[in-house]
């Protein structure tokens, strides 16, 4: 169908889309809200109350360079999409920098207990960035890498925000500052959790993925079970392991002694094991099975042994995807963990249920940024693992 | 295997697959009605609980509550998922496929109890913020389904229809959307699952569901809540697990 | 030598090979062809054991293949089938080296013979060590799995459908580069297709198959001449496959001696022949007309045969000008010898004007 041509007066209808949702919601929304103490819930500051002319001034600039970029009349496309690409940091940047000035300013005149905390129009700008990024990746059609070390950067920019004083002022850091112990501890508890159910995921899933490519009776077992986990809601999980768990521990006194009880670790990491095998299995086993099979009948009558036909040639075609595997399940494990902290096995999780329970905002989002953060990168490291694990010949 | 073989073989699993899905739903609703008939075993069970039955709340309200919790937010996240892949996917709307489709990839690896957690800062306690987390998390498998189902359509048979002389409308209607809608329905299959599970957390944030008596039991060491409420909830997956299995299978074609 | 005696397969109570028997010698190159489903393939993969055999037995150069360990018995036997049979992961090199590896070859040995392959199958060595399967053409990718397929210098050479995958334009290139290869390496090669053309083109022995049952065994052109039974004339029969057997057939195979015309008395020939002038060229033939069996024709340049015309060629002459034999001439134009309807029809010459003609 011939597609047709009219003069495009918008270059970029996504970033013009991005560009007034922000504005729009930064009209609307506060950027922080100023509360007397920790219990009173704050009052809305807006975004031109907050900050002083010259960020005003420069968020104008930025404003007006992403504008330009979105209609992008008189530049080159891929131009339009680096200057996008280049304000994201700024705009990063100043966002960050200017609600730790504001907090620094309001509390100086205010008694020692006020708190200044985020608000909605501060979230939706470093959203904004985000994703005007995102968009101007994909447009550029940049590498993977590259876009890793574009990430790379607005990470480092965000880390020398964190590690500075600048945001030190903010509720939620001064949250942070209490707990630094317990979050460190909690944090490594975190992972200790996510890693010890992923290696017995793996050594499980690994094998009985490989039975299922040699058996379809097992297969279609395995998967059927499998998938019921799946299916459980991971707090049911939890809580139906825990009867079982505390018999055994009672019955058996030297697996009590290890440490294994209806609630805490065991259960927890249990729960994981089980919620991991699916993806671990069904990939393993979607990996090989998706070996060709002429490969297969070529490996075995040049006279490779079977031992050699999986080692030289299955496993490394079918990596990339058991590697997909592993992705899905560290992220979906990383998850799952927070709702460990319901039978105690602590983790990050903890705090968002006590933040819950207290009704203490700053500790819930102590529990959750971190989460999401930790799941977004292990996605993209996966992800830049199952990049490099694609064989040359197969890319 | 013969071709006929494989094929009374599906047909046998099917078969028993109806008669597997007939039986727990009947379960599901005996427990339903019936949990409070049980008190004996669970007091035979945890003779040390003074209250070993839930019984702040009948379990048909809860069940009710929880059932209301997924099923408006689904709606919610299947209207607006649905509308929002069909948008990305025609000519008006195709510049913003790359941002959805990315959205939807990298929100779905926010870990769902995180984002119910985000919602109360934004929405208070209660139903409204757990209405708006599942919805929103709910959202993500169906617009990606929507939009790798309507991907699954050949250009072909996209084009054998407008040479035949259809709409626009027509095409969508009566071409793609029926040839996507396994893909579609298994996205709004992973996105119910999800909400079911989600929902049962969402007692944490104040909103009534099958999670309440599981919390309550945990927080209180009442092992027979806990058991009373992961029974439930865990059946209610299974069993729309299985009911959706079918309706994936009624539109797979050849 | 291949020798397969009463070779039987049954997979589920149906002979899907049943009782066959064929002796190939070394140095020969064996096509195994049939319609689907007519156990070519299986029969083939019986050899390296890819498929267990139910009954008889295999024997290579007089070793029973089942005495032997299987994979040992793989690495002595070439293995090639369609180019997705190649390692995806694998760079070309590595691909050709798949069994010196496996045999343990010091490095250097496999590296100097991954070169000579390469060359033999004329691919760069320089050019194509390192690329992967995905960036070869599909004659390139085909040309590796061959020349993979022989790199341990095996005694046998076993192809199932290698070139079923190109086009025919490709095709036939390769089967050329295969020919050449043959006579070069003199392996023997068992090779399956359902394409009686690339059968035709390659095989010195033809096993055809059908419903299991080895139906004739012969020589290309004894098979076209003397099909065994109906199943086999139909087989050859369909399309034109007898005009592609003469167009790799020449009139020198062909030719007979021409018989010269009395001075007098043309008209009471009982036989055809041919009139001369002064330097021996061919003036007329006398009978010998399709349509008037009594004329004298005048000799044309344009129905002239050659030696080294293709009997194809030669058979379009005589449609055309519609006489039952042309005068063979030597690069002088004199007569030497005739090629006739006879020789169409596969009956070799007698063998007596290649004298004159050399």
């Amino acid at each position: 169908m011939p597609r047709e041509h009219t003069p495009r007066v918008i270059g970029n209808r996504v970033l013009l889309t991005l560009w007034l949702a922000a504005a729009i919601g930064v009209a609307l929304l506060p950027f922080a809200t100023l509360s007397p103490n920790r219990l009173v819930s704050g009052q809305p500051v807006m975004l031109w109350q907050a900050l002083p002319g010259w960020q005003l001034g420069a968020l104008g600039l930025i404003a007006a360079g992403l504008l330009l970029a979105a209609l992008a009349r008189g530049l080159a496309s891929r131009t339009a999409c680096w200057l996008g690409l280049a304000l994201t940091l700024p705009l990063l940047g100043l966002t960050l920098f200017a609600l730790g000035d504001y907090a620094q300013r309001a509390l100086a005149e205010a008694s020692p207990a006020a708190r200044v905390s985020q608000g909605g129009a501060f979230w939706l700008l470093l959203l904004a960035a985000a994703l005007i990024a995102v968009d101007a990746l994909q447009r550029l059609r940049l590498a993977l890498l590259a876009r890793a070390l574009f990430a790379l950067l607005a990470l480092g920019l965000i880390g020398a925000c964190l590690a500075s004083d600048l945001l030190a002022p903010l509720s939620l850091m001064r949250e942070f500052a209490n707990q630094r112990d317990i979050f460190v501890a909690q944090g490594l508890r975190h992972l200790a959790l996510v890693g010890g159910a992923l290696l017995p995921a793996l050594a499980l899933g690994l094998p009985l993925g490989l039975v299922a490519t040699r058996s379809r009776r097992w297969r279609d077992g395995l998967f059927s079970v499998l998938n019921v986990f799946q299916t459980l809601p991971s707090i049911a999980v939890f809580g139906l392991l825990i009867a079982p768990l505390a018999a055994l521990a009672h019955a058996v006194p030297w697996l009590g002694e290890l440490g294994v009880s209806g609630i805490g670790v065991a259960p927890a990491i249990i729960a994981l094991v089980l919620y991991s095998l699916l993806p671990v299995v069904r990939n393993t086993y979607a990996g090989l099975a998706g070996v060709p099979a002429t490969t297969l009948e070529a490996a075995r009558g040049m006279g490779m042994t079977s031992r050699q036909i999986l080692w030289r040639v299955g496993l490394p075609l079918a990596l990339p995807v058991i590697l997909s595997g592993l992705r899905i399940v560290t992220v979906q494990a990383i998850g799952l963990t927070v709702v460990a902290a319901l039978i105690g096995a602590g983790g990050f999780g903890a705090f968002i249920f006590q933040g819950l329970g207290q009704y203490a905002i700053d500790l819930v989002l102590l529990g959750a940024i971190p989460t999401i953060v930790l799941a977004v990168i292990a996605d993209f490291l996966l992800q830049l693992l199952v990049a490099a694990s694609r064989p040359p010949g197969t890319r | 295997m013969s071709v006929a073989a494989e094929r009374s073989g599906r047909l046998r699993r099917a078969a028993t697959g109806n008669l597997t899905l007939a039986l727990l739903t009947l379960l599901l609703v005996g427990l339903t009605l019936g949990m409070s008939q049980l008190e004996p075993l669970f007091r035979a069970l945890f003779p040390d609980l003074s209250q070993p039955l839930y019984s702040r709340d009948s379990f048909l309200n809860l069940m009710l509550a929880h059932i209301g919790l997924v099923l408006v937010s689904s709606l919610i996240s299947v209207s607006v998922g649905v509308a929002a892949g069909l948008f990305v996917t025609r000519p008006a709307g195709r510049e913003f496929e790359p941002m959805v489709s990315s959205l939807a990839a990298i929100g779905q690896t926010f870990p769902p109890a995180a984002v119910l957690a985000i919602a109360v800062p934004l929405a208070g306690f209660g139903f409204t913020p757990t209405i708006i987390a599942l919805s929103l998390y709910g959202l993500l498998p169906v617009i990606q389904n929507t939009i790798a189902g309507l991907g699954t359509v050949p250009a072909s048979t996209r084009e054998a229809a407008r040479g035949n002389g259809m709409s626009a409308w027509q095409i969508l209607w009566r071409v793609e959307l029926p040839l996507a809608m396994r893909v579609i329905i298994a996205g709004v299959r992973v996105s119910v699952i999800i909400n079911i599970g989600t929902a049962t957390i969402g007692s944490t944030v104040g909103a009534k569901s099958l999670g309440t008596p599981l919390i309550a039991g945990l927080v209180g060491n009442n092992l027979a809540y806990v058991i009373q409420g992961a029974l439930l909830v865990g059946l209610l997956a299974i069993v729309t697990d299985l009911a959706f299995e079918r309706l994936e299978r009624r539109y797979t074609f050849g | 030598m291949i020798e397969l005696q009463g070779l039987t397969k049954t997979y589920a109570g149906k002979r899907v090979v049943d009782d066959v028997s064929l002796t190939l010698q070394s140095g020969e190159f064996g096509v195994l062809i049939g319609p689907s489903g007519c156990g070519k393939s299986t029969t083939l993969k019986m050899i390296n054991r890819l498929i267990p055999l139910s009954e008889g037995r295999i024997l290579i150069n007089g070793d029973d293949v089942t005495q032997l360990p299987v994979e040992q018995l793989r690495r002595r036997i070439g293995y090639a089938i369609q180019s997705t049979g190649l390692f995806p992961h694998w760079s070309v090199a590595r691909n050709v080296a798949t069994v010196p590896q496996l045999l343990k070859w010091p490095k250097a040995r496999i590296d100097d013979r991954v070169d000579e392959l390469m060359t033999l199958f004329q691919l760069d060595p320089a050019e194509f060590r390192d690329k992967y399967p995905h960036q070869l053409s599909g004659g390139q990718a085909q040309r590796v799995g061959v020349a993979r397929a022989l790199a341990a210098d095996p005694e046998v050479l076993l192809m199932d459908e290698p070139f079923g995958a190109v086009d025919p334009l490709t095709r036939e290139t390769l089967q050329a580069e295969m020919r050449r290869v043959h006579a070069q390496t003199g392996k023997t090669i068992v090779f399956v297709t359902h394409d009686m053309d690339e059968a035709l083109a390659l095989a010195t022995r033809i096993a055809l198959l059908n419903g299991g049952r080895l139906v004739q065994y012969e020589r290309p052109i004894e098979m076209l001449v003397d099909p065994a039974d109906d199943f086999v004339r139909e087989f050859i029969g369909q399309a034109d496959l007898g005009l592609k057997l003469l167009s790799r057939r020449f009139v020198h195979q062909y030719q007979r001696r021409a018989r010269l015309a009395p001075e007098t008395g043309l008209e009471r020939l009982d036989e055809h022949a041919w009139l001369v002038d002064a330097e021996g060229r061919p003036s007329a033939l006398a009978g010998a007309r399709l349509d008037d069996a009594d004329a004298i024709t005048r000799v044309k340049p344009e129905w002239i045969a050659t030696p080294e015309m293709s009997m194809k060629e030669a058979l379009s002459r005589m449609v055309w000008y519609r006489v039952t034999a042309l005068p063979v001439v030597d690069r002088d134009g004199r007569l030497i010898a005739e090629v006739g309807m006879p020789g169409v029809m596969g009956i070799e010459g007698d063998g007596a004007a290649r004298e004159a003609a050399s």
